[in-house]
């Protein structure tokens, strides 16, 4: 009995009834600790736009480098913008931060620190717009605010504020849509396409007589070994990878129109000869008609005047496999569809 | 009067349900701490109930997974008026780490259900979990207890 009147004559205490009715968590309890790792805070005058941030920020949607406008005086700055609705306060962006003060604070970190070097870039990216399908991934995917637009229904790339890190060719699903071009050395780069291009059309046009069996939709494929090309274009600018890079490049655009020539079906009708806007098909008594392919503009008139079949209109497209070993252009050869006299 | 009483124990008793939407779990572990005796959530008259029938405040974390659509519908709909959503973490509002290229989340959740508070964070801290319950739930609740439907 007694103890059920020690119980309440506990609730019965002013201390007990003062302190029931302001309960509360210490303060010290409520507030975030000085180590607490908040929300990083940009100081953006000490910005140098690398986009180290960007690179090591693991959140999909938390930073954004965005670039001012220039006033009159002075560049606009440019400097990384947290969200905080979708920053998951790791810190990375902070430890990775290589100007000095720090563009970015935070609370402490815990990143062990590696040693940070800016890459220097020898690329500029570009969209192709005639394989672009506007799906407008990279402009999800890109780091900086408004580098990729959209103009004129055309995806494109502003290159005032590109950072070139390279994320838009990952996301693209079209191959060859986003490029990296090199931007040095172009006169030897024009040297290596000029390369390339020759050398292709001349080993296609070696698979002459195989192409000419090619009937209505069918495709017919090969493969070219790319090693000794390679070797050739070392010769004019010893660079590996930007000469993979050209190939790349070039074997994703590349349409190659072919012309064929069938000597026994050609009746010497010359109708041709007067209809070729290059003058490149010429009549001799003793050759016949002769077309001369360095001047040939491939533009398929005689294909469309012929009357007897003699010549045959081929589209060829191509695809680098730079990744193995032995590098193989792979081609496929199909009919133009132009409509086919026979 | 009658009102002024209702105000009065509707502010000072808030009812909580948690929903996870699909996502780490790590926001309802906030919420557990926030349960217990460090920050005792209860001295503020919030109760953890996990029944949106007898909820006031709907806790949304996760990154609203396929399933949950339609799911989360029904539960807002289930909770009586008068109702207040508060999104906690970056999941209910961008979708966060998993809405990659390819994922299934339907972030944000504002697009299904309306959202009243939101606290941004991966996670957020428990005192701003119960800051945002604490500034949007009494009055919020007080006030929408007043309207004639």
């Amino acid at each position: 009995m007694s103890s059920v009147i020690w119980y309440l004559y506990e609730f019965a205490r002013k201390s007990w009834a003062e302190n029931f009715a302001a309960a509360k968590s210490d303060k010290e309890i409520m507030d975030a600790p000085d180590r607490f790792r908040n929300f990083p805070e940009v100081h953006k005058e000490y910005c140098i736009a690398c986009g180290a941030c960007t690179a090591a920020c693991p959140a999909p949607m938390a930073i954004k480098l965005v670039r001012d406008e220039d006033s009159e005086h002075e560049d606009g700055f440019t400097y990384p913008v947290i969200n905080n609705r979708g920053c998951i306060r790791c810190g990375f962006c902070a430890e990775v931060c290589p100007t000095d003060p720090k563009t970015l604070t935070c609370g402490e970190n815990h990143l062990i620190r590696e040693d940070f070097t800016i890459l220097p870039v020898d690329k500029k990216f570009v969209i192709d717009d005639y394989l672009c399908i506007r799906c407008k991934k990279c402009m999800k995917t890109c780091k900086v605010g408004d580098a990729i637009v959209e103009e004129d229904n055309k995806i494109v790339i502003d290159q005032s504020k590109c950072i070139s890190c390279g994320e838009c060719l990952k996301t693209c699903p079209v191959k060859g849509a986003i490029k990296g071009i090199h931007i040095s050395n172009v006169e030897e780069q024009k040297e290596i396409i000029n390369l390339v291009v020759d050398s292709l059309e001349s080993k296609i046009e070696a698979e002459q007589d195989k192409i000419k069996d090619i009937k209505g939709s069918d495709v017919y494929s090969f493969d070219i070994s790319a090693v000794e090309l390679i070797e050739e274009a070392r010769k004019i600018l010893d660079d590996d990878e930007l000469i993979d890079d050209i190939i790349e490049n070039i074997t994703d655009r590349l349409k190659l129109r072919l012309i064929t020539w069938d000597k026994n079906k050609c009746t010497n009708c010359r109708l041709c000869v007067k209809e070729c806007p290059s003058g490149a098909i010429k009549y001799t008594s003793e050759e016949g008609v002769i077309r001369n392919p360095d001047k040939c503009l491939r533009c398929s008139i005689c294909y469309q005047t012929c009357p007897f079949g003699a010549i045959g209109y081929y589209i060829s497209r191509f695809l680098y496999k730079r990744d193995e070993a032995d590098k193989l252009i792979h081609v496929t050869v199909k009919t133009s569809d132009l409509p086919v006299r026979s | 009067m009658l009102d002024g009483l209702k105000d009065i124990i509707r502010k000072s008793s808030i009812h909580v349900c948690l929903v996870n939407t699909g996502g780490c779990n790590g926001c309802d572990i906030e919420v557990v701490a926030l349960l217990s005796p460090r920050y005792d959530l209860e001295q503020y008259g919030i109760y953890v109930h996990n029944n949106p029938r007898e909820a006031d405040v709907l806790l949304i974390t996760g990154a609203l997974a396929e399933q949950w659509k339609d799911k989360l519908q029904k539960i807002y709909a289930k909770t009586p008026e008068p109702k207040v959503v508060v999104a906690i973490g970056n999941c209910p509002l961008t979708g966060d780490v998993f809405n990659q290229e390819g994922s299934s989340v339907n972030a944000p959740v504002s697009d299904y259900i309306p959202v009243d508070a939101e606290v941004s964070g991966c996670p957020p801290r428990p005192t701003e979990i119960l800051a945002a319950i604490l500034a949007v739930g009494p009055d919020a609740i007080a006030a929408r207890g007043r309207q004639k439907l």
